[in-house]
């Protein structure tokens, strides 16, 4: 049976708490977006500003430009960064993830040379592990990387890589070894310099509108030696290494936070029972899951490696940002179709998200916003599916 | 040893000897379990809420727990909470909500010594003057009891929360079981060939039941815990809060228990329906889930949009 310890944030949080807040408040011009989803808003002058206040990076030692605080008081600056809808796509993937990885796996002279930009707000990064045929199934990457001379040959296509068109540096997974019976065997990491290197990027535009993934081709890109993390053909063992980091943060589970508060902003002081009830719903999901990740936070802070309790918050936390601009649809018809015109014409009236006045003009905004990516939340970073099978095999099942 | 854990292993003993199939299904027969009542008076557990009794009140909902994961067929918060009301103990216990002007819906009302009334204007002792059996959707005996008053109660708290709460404990329990026993049935049951939980639909369908019933036990937990740690305002918006989240994982949970169980679940002989039906009835006792999302919605709207945030980001 899996188990969420009752977990307490230390009180060293609540000052922090304020802070962030304090400093949010101050910078309004940076709060434009309509959404909380954590891959919207890329605004490296917003990254810069937070890197100043030491709030990437947080984790880190000093020795590379960290702050060497717990991951109680990293998890309370991105949970309120996220609530109030900020900017953090550029620095997030660097502060979440590369940086992590190169301070584990990396050499001396690569955390010199990477995670003090990163800490800065100032370097970015992608990732590079999906392909066109390796999703799911990430152990079956293609693209390859020998050595040639001095350095490492890479050639293959790298798919989905968000803000590789943006980003100064890609950490992509590659075959360095023939396949053998054993398929997580001959990967490795490699550091890609997406402005320097040779490859090819191509924004691909996403159904909302947006042009955040990438198609990366790499064609005899010749990149130096030490740009590989870690030993090499250790990949595997490197990016499975970090999952519970991954999966179990507050990002798993408020992508559509702004859908709720632009809906009680609107509701008003005095809501229909329906209303109510939506609120009080939503806000009794967001308790719980919130609580449960915070509890994987514990376990993380204490040394554990809780990789199927994170798999667990990231798939009940997506479906929930699904299911949360659903339910307030449902609860507020009238901010998405006028039941008078309705009436009248028997057509279906669409208020014009722009030029109408009403009170649920903001609503209606935020909640086209987050509908539109929607269907990402369950498929980024782990799929639904795929995450269902790692809690199953925690349960014993397979 | 804690208090709690001491409190946890007394009723699972108990428990253990008094609540198996036959049990259950003698108490949904009408007859009342005469002898899990004198052993649980025997070991006091129906005084561990008297004001004088030492005990946290978050250790005694803990126990409200371990008796949902029994299906104990007795209304064992009704007689703990209410004894901790009228600050006495004689006699066996019960407390209903007033389901019309004249009329409350007693657990056991047929065998109550005492009954007491829930009300919006409050606590009340009735002096039963007619009883009509009846029972939940899970056969426990839910009986219309109609007389006149004898006191009004006071008390400082309320009384509906608390005994919502104690429905959120018994649903937390009860969603364990009914996880346990369909892992269990998945491993034991074979067709072509093989367990059933090799089967990946069967797979993702108890990974959902794990998730729902993860959260319902972590929103359960919290919530008791606010019993000692919140102030009065938000201590009721816990319990709104979990009563709404804890009711919605029974459906999901028990729909998807009874998937896995194929027809033997169906079946009055398994004991999966004592635990589901109970499921069923209790997220609807002591208001259902709109009216607990209803009551925290509006606090939350009456705050503002803005002030939304801090109230989720709450330090525990
Ligand atoms: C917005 C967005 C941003 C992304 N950013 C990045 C990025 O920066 N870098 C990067 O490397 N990748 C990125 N990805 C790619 C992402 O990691 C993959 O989409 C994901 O791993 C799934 O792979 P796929 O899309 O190829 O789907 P597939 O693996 O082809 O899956 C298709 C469907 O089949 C199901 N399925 C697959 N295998 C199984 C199985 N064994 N059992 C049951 N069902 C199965 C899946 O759950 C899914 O429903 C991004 C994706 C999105 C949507």
């Amino acid at each position: 049976m899996l188990r969420f310890e009752p977990t307490s944030l230390p009180e060293n949080t609540e000052p922090l708490r304020q802070e962030v807040r304090d400093f949010l408040s101050r910078e309004g011009a940076h709060l434009q977006s309509r959404n909380s989803d954590f891959t919207t808003g890329h605004d490296p002058a917003f990254s810069a500003k937070l890197g100043a206040k030491g709030w990437i990076g947080m984790t880190w030692p000093e020795a590379v430009g960290g702050g060497e605080c717990s991951f109680f008081e990293r998890y309370v600056v991105t949970e309120e960064l996220l609530a109030a809808g900020a900017p953090v796509a550029a620095h997030w993937i660097a502060d979440r993830q590369s940086g992590p990885l190169l301070l584990r796996f990396g050499t001396q002279a690569q955390k010199q040379q990477y995670l003090p930009g990163i800490t800065r707000g100032e370097s970015y990064f992608s990732i590079g592990m999906s392909e066109p045929n390796s999703g799911s199934d990430l152990a079956s990457v293609r693209t390859t990387a020998r050595r040639e001379g001095d350095g490492w040959l890479i050639n293959g296509t790298k798919l989905w890589s968000t803000d590789a068109h943006r980003n100064h540096y890609m950490v992509a997974l590659v075959r360095t070894e023939a396949p053998s019976d054993n398929r997580h065997a001959g990967l490795s990491q490699i550091l890609v310099d997406l402005r320097n290197d040779s490859a090819q990027i191509r924004p691909i535009k996403n159904m909302a509108g947006g042009e955040d993934f990438n198609e990366v081709v790499f064609e005899d890109v010749l990149v130096p030696a030490d740009r590989v993390v870690g030993e090499p053909g250790n990949g595997w063992q490197q990016v499975t290494s970090e999952l519970a980091y991954e999966r179990s943060g507050p990002e798993r589970f408020l992508s559509a936070f702004r859908v709720l508060v632009e809906f009680v902003r609107a509701a008003g002081k005095r809501p229909s029972p329906t209303e109510a009830a939506l609120i009080g719903r939503a806000t009794a999901h967001l308790l719980a899951l919130r609580r449960m990740s915070i509890s994987v936070a514990g376990m993380l802070q204490a040394g554990q490696s809780p990789d199927v309790e994170a798999a667990l918050v990231k798939a009940l936390g997506n479906d929930f940002e699904k299911l949360l601009p659903e339910m307030a649809r449902l609860a507020a018809p009238d901010a998405l179709a006028a039941p008078d015109a309705l009436a009248s014409s028997g057509a279906l009236a669409v208020p014009d998200p722009v030029t109408s006045d009403d009170r649920w003009q903001t609503f209606r905004a935020t909640f086209a916003d987050t509908l539109l990516l929607s269907p990402s939340f369950t498929i980024r970073g782990g799929t639904r599916e795929i995450l269902r099978g790692v809690i199953a095999r925690g349960l014993g099942l397979r | 040893m804690s208090t709690r854990q001491l409190l946890i292993e007394t009723a699972e003993k108990i428990f253990t000897d008094h609540t198996d199939k036959q049990a259950l299904d003698a108490a949904e027969a009408g007859q009342f379990p005469e002898a899990l009542w004198r052993i649980l008076e025997a070991n006091g557990l129906h005084e561990m809420a008297l004001p004088n009794s030492g005990i946290a009140l978050a250790d005694v909902f803990a126990v409200f727990k371990v008796a949902g994961r029994f299906a104990v067929p007795l209304p064992l918060p009704e007689l703990i909470l209410g004894n901790r009301w009228r600050g006495a103990s004689d006699g066996f216990v019960s407390v209903g909500l007033f389901q019309d002007p004249d009329a409350v819906a007693v657990p056991w009302g047929r065998r109550a010594d005492r009954v007491l009334a829930v009300s919006a204007e409050g606590l009340r002792e009735l002096k039963a003057d007619t009883v009509i059996a009846g029972t939940n959707i899970a056969g426990e005996p839910r009986d219309r009891v109609s007389g006149s008053e004898l006191q009004l109660l006071n008390s400082e708290e309320d009384p509906l929360a608390l005994l919502a709460l104690a429905r959120v404990l018994q649903m937390a329990g009860g969603l364990e079981r009914t996880l346990e026993l369909s892992l269990r049935y998945a491993t034991e049951r074979e067709q072509f060939g093989r367990p059933i939980a090799g089967f990946q639909a069967i797979q993702h369908n108890l990974a959902i039941m794990a998730a729902e019933t993860a959260a319902a036990i972590r929103s359960a937990d919290a919530a008791a815990d606010a019993l000692n740690n919140a102030d009065p305002y938000r201590l009721p918006l816990e319990i709104a809060a979990a009563k709404a989240r804890v009711g919605e994982a029974c459906g999901v949970v028990a729909e998807v228990a009874h998937q896995v169980h194929g027809a033997m679940g169906f079946t009055y002989e398994h004991e999966l329906h004592h635990v589901t039906r109970r499921l069923w009835a209790w997220r609807d006792e002591f208001g259902g889930e709109s009216y607990w999302q209803q009551r925290l919605g509006s606090a939350l709207a009456a705050a503002g949009g803005d002030a939304l945030w801090s109230f989720i980001a709450s330090r525990d």
